[in-house]
């Protein structure tokens, strides 16, 4: 064999092994990666997510950044296009601390930056998890949400606030546009609770308003919290509650139907149907819903009918239905007792509607969300026993039973197969299928409630137990 | 005195002369003792030859001892015997598939099988005859290279045939079957493989453009059993045995049922469902054993005599086939009779006619899934405190929690059965007024008449659920008259001892007439068997009938030539006129062209014919169509349908179709090269092909755009599209004898590769199967299209590591046990984008494998079919992993399924929610690997010949589909295409569910002729 063909062979088998090689170390050496971190101390909390922000850089191309908080289970690869190849990126990456861990806790984040040419570095972030994340905590003493200012009777209103936060309050600031209002206060020394309370004049013509009230504390990160009222100043009511609690009781612990929207209105005649489930219930009329102030309808020492909140109750002298009228503004209230005509719809809770004896069990229950137990297929429904409503002995136009709830719920009440039904719809109507669409959401506390459907007033009530 | 010395010198010698020549005398038979007439005998080296006569029996002059005589026949491996002192020489015949003087149906003729030069295969009938089947392609599966043929379970079902694959998308892939010459549609069904005499598949164009607009997806010819002239000869054949029905799954008892939903429950924050599951401990109702039968009968008969004179032949055969359905009621029957007789009046003049008439009924419940999903606490009856008396018989059953409706009451409501009656007759002139100038005329009519009726019992299981508070009756028949005419005049000649050429031309014309009533009503008095018509209904009386018809007119032409045997040259013509479509495109022409090199003819091959017998290369093009389209396209049509108009719910009509003038076939050109060989006197044998199809003007059923102002569901049909297949196919034969002992060994293999080339619109997505396959440009149609699922998150780690760039996790829902669904296209959210190819229906390779074995009277068939390199869709996963529903579970599932780092990697946590859509997403968590290899048939066979009064007498013990490896866990990987009603027939392959599965079956069969 000749030069020439030892030649051929050596380049034959250089070229044969080069094809073999991977392009995997193909790009030329380059210089290391670099990374600027947007804070060497990152506050966390559990339950929470935090961000980690840096600039990194190469002045070839990055080929991957890998962030580990071991102890939190986090392992990440973030890989780049390398066609083209990117010489920046700005990391910006969130993640959740998990719940169970403590607030005294803190971690090391290790970055691990790599560049196309194999080099990389390491960049280590302090994790500290006791940062705090809570807006301040505004309470509304006065007015409540969707207040109602009764023009006729007084133009002021009072605002009345409370405001907490455990790193300290920077400031609070007051603010409705229309009225002119734009009340800041900075707070001295950051004290954790402030109380606001300070009364402004409205216009007399009638209107809407949002005030808004908004508090910083003076934590490293601030947070700030906002909190919108809106409020109804009127020479006429909207809207007129039925109240047979207590004065004193929270108005707004109850899911649905406390107090009850009136029925029928016209004008600022307001009409109520009723169901006094005892001789001698005591009752208010209320002009707004979450609270007795400021306007609470009830009688004076003559007997007459006063908007004040120190007024006596009416009493309905005896147990049964009434139908109750009622005017705001010329004072004036009738109560008439009535028996009700409507379809009886016992025999239907206790199954006795079937033909077939033996078919024959309770079964208007509910579908619905928020409600434990509960989903939107009538199987379910018609299965889970503890979502079956019973007829009350006393009052055959009432189902009644007692649910658990789990948060924000909406509920139609049905027999199997949707038939009949009753959708609950806004203000604790009921109305009988085919009724009006649309259920309506209730926020609620988690808990045990007791639930009365009455198919004579249409009407749910879902009160905690 | 000197003339008398001169007269005994002349006497001498020719009585010497005389001496010198020997007559040899004898009969020639068949192996089963039946003489055999027309066999050819010849003295080899002479002209000398002779042939027998009815009784088989011959008488040849020889010139001496020395001589050989050689005895021929087709269809018999010829003998060559010394002749020596014997004079009397019987000699028995042994039938010989590989020969090449057999002959092939080639279409409107029959050639030799050297002389054919397009691409043919043949399957003798007593090949199939191994197999009791209800159709007969089953059979066929594994026998032929280039045809996939995908079983279908339970009785009268139609196993799925694809002769080299698919060539259209929307349309049949079904091949036309021709029997006897006529055209019969696309199933055989109505056949008894008993009355098979041989079965030849048309592959390629150049063969299969004879049947011009309907060859696209290949022809089967199958020629049925005739008479010959000799003895009356009868024959019985029976075979009878068990289909075995096993349960494809364990499923969870009563308590592990009660486990496994608990555990699905409170992983999804829910109380047990069935709380104290020790409760339920051996409360397990079996619903399998109530409904299905382990063991079901199937029972295939014939009776045949046949025979006949040289100017008469008969063949007259009675055919049964019964298959029991594994349930207590239900199944297929089928009864035919086929009465052939072929008349020689003359040299010049013969004709034949055959009657076939037959008789099916058919029906059985479908839901034997059921029995396997509903939950395992439910009891099959009421419990007494639930029953008062007042309830009919169909009512006395227990509801189910899991929706599934009680199986036991189904069966026994069930009633929807089917009867045909049919009559086909096929009858033939033929007249040869000059040698080599064949005339024949052929016509056939069909009656047909198919009658359902259904009757749906009241009954009430669940006010809410489960009921059927009024009974219904309802009645349809179904009346065909097709027939079928077709004239063909062929001569051939040879010219100067070495030019033979064959001109065949001729029309044919095909009618098919149908229409249908059908009667309903309500309210029948009572579920009684004597009430259960319409006329008894009371209520909701209704009624239709339509009727519809297509034909076909066609002029036919084929002309060959060959030289020497060498150089074969073939060329078919066929022009079509349907009456599917318009005048614009209603004739269509079909030509096509083959050649071959019998190369082993060459002079030059001389000194190889001892190792090669058989050398021959092929090569055709031909174009073929496909007109399997609904027979009134060219229609518009009116819809009637519902709107909202104004408010109100108005009764509306709307144009829901349009035609298509200028609507026409799907072409199908296909080009393909082949080499025959035969080594070692066909010791081995076999043959080799490539093929390429390519489809033009693919029917699609297109929607309207919406600035056409047609309604969004108005469809017309429109030409649009082109696909390409291309493929190999290899027979490999191998036959030897040791003594007593002769082996045999066939085997088939099949590629198909094929690829849309293009659809109406660039980079148009074809959807199937529920958006579950995708058809696109450049790829092969169906091809299952979904999420890829990477395994399950094992640790928290891997949960906090399946995110975007900035954290943003991809599955929200998920924890640990749930799927990894993948970011394909890196893109950092998990969305449709991310859908992709993760698998496809269509195998790499099919390979069947048949061996054959005998050793003195015994003899073993042994079949296996394989398919190789497809996936399939198991549907069945959702139910029997998923703890979303309330449906019964795998058994041990709470165990199966994640439970714990590294428990599991394939089937996920039980959820009652199922929020990370581990189910109802369609990833490659659903996709399996759909190979298998099958054992289709095994048979052994012990025969005694001229024994107790029989010619032969033979009994079998069988086995079908007894064994079958395959990774698929659904219930039968034999999986064919989806629903054809909503186009889903290639684009819904691969949708493995509770299909019937193909069941083992046991059989003993006997087979006597005298």
């Amino acid at each position: 064999m000749n030069k020439l063909s030892y030649l051929f062979l050596l380049t034959f088998f250089v070229m044969l092994f080069a094809g073999c090689q991977e392009d995997e170390s193909s790009y030329p050496s380059s210089d290391d990666p670099t990374v600027v971190v947007a804070t060497n101390e990152i506050y966390g909390a559990p339950n929470r997510k935090f961000e980690i922000k840096a600039a990194l850089a190469d002045d070839l191309g990055l080929k991957n950044v890998r962030i580990q908080i071991p102890e939190l289970d986090l392992d990440k690869m973030i890989n780049f296009s390398t066609d083209p190849l990117l010489t920046t990126y700005d990391l910006s990456y969130f993640f959740e601390v998990p719940s169970d861990r403590g607030v005294s806790e803190s971690f090391v984040i290790k970055l691990t930056i790599t560049d196309v040419s194999g080099n990389s570095i390491e960049q280590e972030i302090n994790l500290r998890l006791d940062g705090e994340f809570s807006a301040p905590a505004i309470s509304m003493i006065t007015p409540k949400e969707g207040a109602v200012i009764l023009l006729s009777s007084s133009n002021q209103l009072p605002v009345n606030f409370v405001v907490n936060d455990d790193s300290g309050i920077d400031y609070i600031q007051v603010k409705c546009e229309v009225l002119g209002i734009d009340e800041m206060v900075q707070l001295e020394g950051a004290p954790q609770s402030y109380t606001f309370n300070k009364t402004y004049t409205l216009p007399i013509t009638a209107a809407e308003y949002v005030l808004t009230i908004t508090a910083k504390d003076k934590f490293a990160i601030p947070n700030m919290g906002t909190l919108n009222i809106n409020i109804v100043a009127t020479n006429e009511y909207p809207a007129i509650y039925l109240c047979d609690q207590p004065k004193g009781t929270n108005l707004t612990t109850d899911a649905v139907g406390v107090p009850m929207y009136f029925h029928e209105k016209s004008g600022q005649d307001f009409e109520f149907k009723y169901y006094a489930d005892t001789d001698n219930k005591e009752v208010y009329f209320l002009g707004q819903e979450a609270d007795f102030a400021p306007h609470c309808f009830g009688l004076n020492a003559s007997g007459d009918l006063v908007d004040d909140v120190t007024s006596s109750p009416i009493i309905l002298p005896t147990k049964g239905y009434y139908k109750i009228k009622v005017n705001p503004s010329t004072l004036v209230y009738t109560v008439t007792k009535y028996t009700p005509t409507s379809k009886v719809w016992a025999d239907v809770a206790n199954g006795l509607w079937h033909d077939t004896e033996s078919l024959r069990r309770p079964f208007v229950s509910v579908c619905g969300g928020g409600i434990q137990g509960a989903t939107w297929d009538t199987w379910d429904a018609w299965v889970q026993t503890s979502l079956h409503l019973a007829n009350n002995p006393n009052n055959p136009y009432q189902l009644v039973g007692e649910y658990t709830l789990t948060g924000t719920m909406e509920a139609t009440f049905t027999g199997q197969w949707w038939s009949p039904s009753w959708r609950l719809i806004k203000n604790g109507i009921a109305t009988m299928s085919p009724g009006e669409n649309g259920n309506a959401k209730y926020p609620a506390a988690a808990g045990v409630y007791k639930v009365i459907l009455d198919t004579e007033l249409e009407r749910v009530f879902i009160t905690k137990k | 005195m000197k003339y008398k010395y001169i007269g005994l010198l002349i006497a001498v010698l020719c009585s010497v002369t005389t001496f010198a020549q020997i007559t040899v005398k004898g009969t020639v038979k068949d192996k089963a003792a039946v003489p055999i007439p027309g066999v050819n005998v010849f003295v080899k080296g002479t002209q000398t030859s002779a042939s027998t006569d009815f009784d088989g029996k011959y008488s040849i002059v020889v010139p001496n001892k020395d001589a050989q005589i050689e005895f021929s026949f087709i269809g018999f491996a010829s003998q060559t015997i010394p002749v020596g002192q014997k004079t009397t020489i019987d000699v028995t015949l042994s039938e010989d598939n590989q020969t090449l003087e057999e002959v092939v149906v080639v279409g409107y003729a029959t050639v030799k099988k050297k002389d054919v030069t397009s691409s043919i295969a043949s399957v003798k009938g007593k090949e199939l005859q191994t197999m009791t089947v209800g159709n007969v392609t089953e059979s066929l599966q594994g026998k032929v290279a280039g045809v996939q043929i995908t079983g279908a379970g339970g009785p009268g079902a139609q196993p799925r045939v694809l002769i080299r694959g698919i060539s259209t998308v929307n349309l049949s892939t079904d091949p036309l079957y021709v029997v006897d010459g006529i055209p019969m549609g696309t199933s055989i069904n109505f056949l008894s493989n008993n009355e098979i005499e041989s079965m030849d598949v048309l592959k390629d164009a150049s063969a299969s453009a004879i049947y011009g607009s309907r060859a696209s997806n290949g022809v089967i010819l199958i020629t049925t059993k005739k008479g010959k002239a000799g003895k009356t000869k009868f024959t019985v054949d029976m075979s009878t045995g068990y289909q075995i029905m096993n349960k494809p799954y364990s499923m969870a008892n009563a308590e592990n049922y009660a486990n496994i939903l608990n555990t699905a429950y409170t992983n999804s924050g829910y109380s047990e469902y069935l709380p104290n599951a020790e409760h339920y401990r051996g409360k397990t109702t079996d619903w399998w054993g109530a409904g299905i039968d382990r063991t079901s009968s199937v029972t295939n008969a014939s009776i045949g005599v046949s025979g006949g004179s040289e100017k008469n032949t008969y063949a007259i055969s009675l055919n049964y086939y019964n298959s029991d359905s594994f349930y207590e009621i239900g199944g297929w029957k089928r009864l035919t009779a086929r009465i052939a007789n072929d008349f020689k009046f003359t040299d010049k003049f013969s004709a034949g006619v055959t009657l076939n008439p037959r008789y099916e009924t058919w029906g059985g419940p479908g839901n034997w899934a059921d029995f396997v999903k509903i939950d395992p606490i439910t009891p099959i009856y009421k419990p007494a405190d639930q029953l008062n008396g007042t309830e009919n018989e169909y009512s006395i059953y227990a509801r189910s929690p899991s929706y599934v409706w009680n199986p036991v009451a189904a069966v026994k409501r069930y009633d929807d059965y089917s009867d045909l009656y049919n009559l086909n007759s096929n009858a033939y002139l033929q007249y040869e007024p000059v040698k080599g100038l064949i005339i024949r005329t052929q016509g056939s009519i069909e009656f047909g008449n198919k009658i359902q009726n259904i009757f749906r019992p009241d009954f009430v299981i669940d006010a809410a659920h489960e009921k059927a508070e009024i009974n219904s009756v309802e009645r349809k028949a179904t009346t065909n008259v097709d027939w079928t005419w077709q004239s063909t005049a062929t001569y051939s000649r040879t010219f100067a001892e070495k030019h033979n050429v064959s001109l065949m031309g001729g029309l044919t014309m095909e009618n098919y007439d149908s229409s249908d009533v059908w009667g309903y009503g309500e309210g029948v008095p009572n579920n009684s068997d004597l009430m259960r018509e319409v006329s008894a209904a009371t209520k909701n009386r209704n009624s239709s009938g339509t009727s519809w018809s297509s034909s076909l007119m066609s002029y036919i032409s084929r002309f060959s030539y060959n030289y020497d045997s060498k150089y074969y040259l073939t060329a078919s013509f066929r022009r079509d006129g349907s009456s599917k479509f318009m005048a614009n495109n209603k004739w269509a022409n079909f030509p096509a062209a083959s050649a071959s090199w019998r190369i082993s003819n060459e002079d030059f091959m001389a000194d190889a014919n001892s190792v090669v017998n058989n050398l021959t290369f092929r090569a055709g093009w031909g174009r073929v169509g496909n007109q399997n389209l609904p027979a009134a396209v060219y229609q518009s049509n009116i819809g009637q349908g519902y709107y909202v108009i104004d408010g109100n719910v108005v009764d509306t009509s709307y144009p829901s179709s349009m035609a298509n003038q200028d609507i026409r076939w799907e072409v199908v050109e296909d080009v393909n090269f082949g080499l025959d060989f035969g080594l070692w006197k066909n010791k081995i044998s076999g043959s080799l092909e490539y093929y390429q199809k390519t489809t033009k003007d693919m029917l699609f059923l297109k929607q309207f755009p919406t600035y056409s102002g047609f309604p969004a569901n108005a469809t017309i049909w429109t030409n649009v599209g082109s696909m390409r297949s291309n493929g190999i196919d290899l027979l490999l034969s191998y036959k030897d004898k040791k003594g007593d002992f002769s082996y045999g060994a066939d085997l088939t293999f099949t590629t198909v590769n094929v690829k849309m080339v293009s659809l109406s619109t660039d980079g148009e997505k074809l959807y199937g199967a529920s958006n579950r396959t995708l058809t696109v440009q450049g790829e092969e149609p169906g091809y299952f299209y979904g999420y890829v699922a990477d395994g399950l998150f094992q640790n928290q780690t891997e949960l906090n590591a399946h995110t975007d760039e900035h954290g943003t996790k991809l599955q929200p829902y998920a924890q640990l046990g749930d799927i990894r669904f993948k970011d394909v296209n890196g893109d950092g959210k998990l969305d449709d984008k991310d859908r992709t190819k993760i698998g496809s229906p269509w195998a790499d390779y099919n390979v069947g494998l048949n061996l054959n074995f005998a050793y003195k009277n015994f003899d073993l068939v042994a079949n296996f079919y394989s398919s190789i390199g497809n996936e399939l869709v198991n549907q069945n996963i959702s139910d029997l992993y998923n703890g979303a529903s309330l449906t019964n579970k795998v058994s041990g599932l709470d165990q199966m399924a994640w439970h714990g780092e590294g428990t599991s990697n394939s089937i996920p946590r039980l959820s009652k929610d199922d929020n990370n859509e581990n189910f109802s997403k369609f990833s490659s968590f659903y996709v399996e690997d759909g190979s298998f290899l099958r054992m289709k048939n095994l048979q052994l066979g012990y025969s005694l010949y001229n024994k107790f009064g029989f010619d032969k007498l033979r009994i079998s013990l069988s086995g079908q589909n007894l064994w079958t490896w395959t990774k698929y866990s659904g219930v039968d990987p034999e999986v064919g295409g989806g629903d054809t009603s909503k186009g889903d027939g290639v684009k819904g392959s691969g949708f493995g569910g509770w299909n019937y599965p193909v069941q083992p079956t046991i059989l003993m069969g006997l087979n006597v002729a005298f």
